[in-house]
């Protein structure tokens, strides 16, 4: 009988040997989380009518719609224009699903210039990419007055 | 008791077997899934709380001042949760209950690869899930670079472990059931298999015992069965060898007879003329008498345990007062001078009263002739059986004779092939008591000397 006992009891030590959980090495677990800066990049035009990122040294990284605001303020005094109508409501609402960000843009779809549109597309998405977000996400601009333009998916040229 | 290395019993080593099979291949199942699950509850654990810090990093990350100063760092710290450190080349920002949630090999790793790490320990007998992150800083074009700030935060796994040990626990509970049911499948198994074996050790004992009609049915078409037939047409050969000698031993007495009628004849005839022979002559056809009548007497008892093997010896049963039957028999043959008698009068008992002459006169004959004197013969009485004890007052049996007393031809002095008798004459006398219902038996007095026992039964009117 002995001898059945301490047959027995080894799977018995065996089973609660494996219990609990065991200390264990390092393991990788994903992307590390991103999203801080020295300040933001917005995007304006040049002298040869093309997009050109400008550095605002804000001490962070902040949200689309901080950006979008002081885009609309304009470049103020370094050479590069806008394309967006000089406005006193630089105030954009910025709503996020997956893969689309719209934009509510306080003009009509006339207001803009395409370049202009792209200034505010860049702007956004270069925001989102550096907060850690995805590269391929599309941008939606909607505009006051209803218009085919404001279902249009935009892109920005500079950041593919 | 003995320690004994094994259970002897088949049915006891079955179970053990069945169990031991059963429980060991239960506990590496159950531990085998328990192990799984729980590899898979602790790495999905670890994947939702690494992706849980990211998230809460990656929220507040934008509105973080870059670089950043202490106050930075609380707000972050204060923003992942308790038990957080953070760090920013020499500025730090740490909870205050004294232990870090960092290992070396953690730090190492994530200043390594710019990736989240985790690592699971145990800390004050609690397993944590210690987090470790860089903070990285991506270009708009999607470069990533360091920012400098890490990031590491302990979180308690011990839900997790009780979920696990829950899991262990109903696995353990699992290998347990199978315990009782492999004990009922063990003995259910041992029986079919010791039933056949306890039916032909029975029938292999009644063989041993001498009843050769003994069979065992075979039951079933396995190796048992087969060991069965075996076992029964063993016992067939041997009850046809058995016949077949005693047949033999019937024959030659029974061809023997004739030859020696016309011997016997002659020898009388010789007899008569012996006494004119001179002395040479006279002794060498005495020699030859007395052989021939000891050929007679050897044939005679051989047909007697013939017809007993035959099953043809029949009793002719008579009212017969023991005590004078018991003297009639000594008186015949000369002894009741030799031969101390103590026999109650009028004890009668229905038997055959030639046969209680061969025994009685076969015991009193041995005692005389391989006993010392004084021989005794002792009748007594008792409720339901007649014993005559038969002393004498010799050596006694050698204990490694008394089992074969009763044998066929068994010489228990080697040394002295001839003896007079035809070594049947116990083996008769125990058949005829077997006859009567009763039974003979071998022994030794306290104080020395042989003693045979007849038991008869009381007629059954007085019984």
């Amino acid at each position: 009988m002995k001898r059945i006992c301490a047959v027995l009891a080894v799977p018995a030590v065996l089973l609660l040997a494996g219990c609990g959980i065991q200390p264990s090495g390092v393991t990788g677990g994903g992307q590390a989380p991103a999203g801080v800066a020295p300040g933001v990049t917005l995007y304006f035009i040049d002298a040869h009518s093309r997009l050109q990122p400008q550095f605002r040294q804000t001490g962070r990284l902040g949200s689309i719609s901080e950006a979008l605001a002081l885009l609309l303020t304009g470049p103020g005094y370094s050479g590069l224009r806008t394309g967006i109508a000089p406005t006193t409501v630089t105030r954009v609402g910025v709503a996020t699903t997956p893969g689309v960000t719209e934009i509510h843009v306080p003009f009509t779809a006339n207001e803009m210039t395409s370049l202009g549109i792209d200034q505010i597309v860049c702007t956004a998405l270069g925001v989102h990419v550096q907060s850690g977000g995805s590269r391929s996400m599309k941008v939606r601009i909607i505009f006051t007055q209803s218009t085919p333009e404001s279902n249009k998916l935009r892109t920005c040229p500079l950041i593919r | 008791m003995t320690w004994r290395p094994w259970p002897r019993g088949l049915r006891a080593r079955l179970v053990v077997a069945v169990v031991l099979v059963t429980v060991l291949g239960a506990t590496a199942a159950a531990w085998a899934s328990a192990r799984s699950a729980r590899s898979a509850l602790v790495d999905s654990a670890r994947q939702r709380l690494a992706q849980t810090v990211a998230g809460q990093i990656g929220a507040i990350a934008p509105e973080l001042t870059y670089p950043p100063d202490q106050g930075t760092l609380d707000r972050l710290r204060a923003a992942v949760g308790p038990n957080t450190l953070v760090t920013y080349r020499n500025l730090r920002s740490a909870d205050d209950t004294g232990t870090e949630p960092v290992t070396g090999a953690l730090r190492s790793a994530v200043r390594a690869r710019h990736l989240i790490a985790t690592q699971v320990v145990t800390a004050g007998g609690r397993p944590f899930l210690l987090v470790g992150t860089p903070i990285v800083i991506t270009a708009p074009d999607g470069a990533r670079t360091s920012s400098g700030i890490e990031v590491y935060t302990g979180r308690d796994l011990t839900d997790v472990e009780g979920r696990v040990d829950d899991l262990t626990r109903s696995a353990a509970y699992t290998a347990a059931l199978a315990l009782p049911l492999a004990v009922l499948l063990a003995l259910l198994a041992a029986r079919s298999v010791l039933r056949p074996v306890r039916e032909l050790r029975d029938t292999a004992r009644r063989l041993a015992a001498g009843d050769l009609g003994a069979r065992s049915p075979p039951q079933g078409a396995d190796e048992l069965a087969d060991l069965a037939v075996t076992v029964n047409e063993m016992a067939e050969s041997l009850q046809r060898m058995q016949a077949d000698a005693r047949r033999f031993a019937a024959d030659v007495s029974h061809e023997l007879r004739t030859p020696l009628s016309t011997l016997m004849a002659v020898v009388d005839v010789l007899a008569t003329a012996a006494a004119g022979m001179d002395s040479d002559a006279r002794e060498s056809s005495q020699l030859a008498i007395a052989e021939t009548h000891r050929l007679v007497a050897l044939v005679e008892d051989l047909m007697e345990v013939s017809r007993f093997d035959a099953g043809t010896a029949r009793l002719r049963l008579e009212d017969v007062d023991v005590a004078g039957a018991v003297r009639g028999c000594l008186r015949a043959r000369g002894w009741l001078d030799r031969v101390e008698l103590v026999a109650p009068d009028g004890v009668v008992l229905r038997l055959d009263p030639r046969r209680l002459d061969v025994i009685v006169a076969n015991l009193v004959g041995n005692a005389l002739s391989h006993g010392e004197p004084p021989v005794r013969v002792q009748v007594s009485v008792s409720r339901d059986q007649v014993r005559i004890e038969v002393a004498d007052s010799g050596p006694g049996l050698p204990q490694d004779v008394l089992p074969h007393v009763f044998d066929r031809f068994y010489k228990a002095d080697t040394a002295r092939p001839r003896t007079p008798g035809s070594g049947l004459g116990l083996a008769i006398a125990l058949e005829n008591a077997r006859l009567h219902g009763g039974d003979l038996t071998a022994g030794n007095i306290a104080g020395g000397g042989a003693r045979f026992t007849l038991r008869l039964p009381r007629n059954q009117e007085d019984g």
